[in-house]
């Protein structure tokens, strides 16, 4: 039930998202659902594991091969599906906190959450990297097997 | 002016078109090239950064350079997907260059979504990111309408071309008193909230997450420029927010206490 509740409100999140960063009205359902499968992924993996980066990092690689799948089906450049669909995970808040921290003097707090911060951006343009050449190298094997 | 510099200005153009809607580097780059090499430009050079393109090319043994700059203006997915659709069809046929000229200006007036569609979607961005950080039902609402709201006045400074750091300071201040006044509010009819819970929702669709990690896409493809140029905007643009929540929060528990 939980998981369930997770992506319901993941998919709400993502969609709200995407008007805000004016996508096309029919692609709004697939950028739902490659933000809502990554952020099932994240939740799934977050129990598992103790580093704060494994999630957003096979979050973001599972958020890329469905951004590069949908970008091949639907005719469409795979940053459509890729940038709303990594919302549920971006530090925006982590920053945000980074500066907060600053602005109130805390310097100890402002350093852990800018690293965490930085670090898990690392981690999401890496695994959209990755997802995206792998995709593009077995694009040929893939579509042979179908 | 000449066909050689017609075709350079339509590239810039559509270049600048997908830059200034926040597009990736390398797209930018390659559609400006494929554009000029489509038409028989040879030694095609095109650099990009956040805030200009220079480019540079030979045509029958004369040389252009031109230098086109931009004013990066948040992220428009529709915009980029039009320009990246029309440069293909430059590219693939024999397009006129009047025509193309035609499709690019037809191509700038895209419909975005009305008020009332943005106000209800712009609320569940923030809205239903209360609940993946395990608020409560009461938070939700606030949190709804605050994200609505301060969506629809970040939009508003937008139109009138306000700097980006007055208008991500604004914008988070107006995030964190709505916050405040609803937090007031819900006391006085004895509900529970919490504040940060609340503040965290509006301020979700003002903070650079997205743009943070398309520096750091680009940093790691090898845009060392752009990348820093892009994460230090992030930067800015979250002391703007921290600027604007910590004066506003300041000035609230002062009044609260």
């Amino acid at each position: 039930m939980y998981y369930i509740q997770q992506c319901f409100y993941s998919l709400c999140c993502v969609i709200g998202f995407s008007v805000i960063f004016n996508l096309p009205r029919k692609l709004l359902m697939p950028a739902g659902i490659s933000g809502m499968v990554g952020w099932l992924v994240y939740v799934l993996i977050q129990p598992l594991t103790t580093s704060f980066i494994m999630p957003s990092l096979i979050g973001s690689i599972v958020v890329g091969i469905i951004g590069e799948s949908f970008a091949y089906v639907k005719k469409h450049p795979a940053t459509m599906f890729t940038i709303p669909g990594i919302i549920p995970f971006v530090p925006g808040y982590g920053i945000y906190y980074t500066m907060l921290h600053i602005v109130e003097g805390d310097v100890d707090q402002a350093l852990m959450t800018g690293a965490q911060s930085l670090f898990i951006a690392v981690a999401i343009a890496c695994g959209i990297i990755l997802a995206t050449t792998f995709m593009r190298k077995l694009k040929p094997y893939l579509l042979h097997l179908l | 002016m000449t066909k050689e510099n017609r075709l350079i200005k339509l590239a810039l153009t559509t270049g600048r078109v997908l830059l200034t809607n926040g597009a990736e580097t390398y797209r930018v780059e390659d559609t400006v090239k494929r554009m000029l090499e489509s038409r028989g430009m040879e030694e095609v050079n095109v650099f990009v950064i956040p805030t200009g393109i220079i480019m540079s090319t030979l045509d029958e043994g004369r040389n252009y350079s031109f230098l086109e700059r931009v004013n990066p203006a948040g992220i428009d997915l529709e915009v980029i997907d039009r320009t990246n659709d029309f440069s293909r069809r430059f590219t693939s046929s024999k397009m006129s260059l009047s025509d193309a000229e035609q499709q690019l200006e037809a191509l700038l007036a895209t419909p975005s979504y009305g008020r009332v569609i943005r106000f209800i979607f712009c609320g569940m961005a923030g809205g239903f990111f209360i609940f993946l950080f395990g608020g409560t039902i009461v938070e939700f609402l606030i949190a709804y309408l605050a994200s609505s709201l301060t969506v629809l006045f970040f939009d508003y400074l937008t139109k009138y071309k306000i700097n980006f750091f007055v208008k991500h300071l604004l914008a988070g201040a107006a995030a964190s008193a709505l916050g405040v006044l609803s937090i007031l509010g819900a006391h006085a009819i004895g509900v529970q909230a919490d504040l940060n819970m609340i503040i965290i929702g509006p301020l979700m669709t003002l903070v650079p997450g997205v743009p943070l990690t398309n520096g750091i896409r680009d940093l790691i493809s090898g845009e060392l420029l752009s990348g820093s140029a892009k994460i230090m905007e992030a930067l800015f643009v979250a002391i703007a927010i921290a600027f604007g929540v910590g004066i506003v929060l300041q000035l609230g528990l002062g009044i609260a206490a």
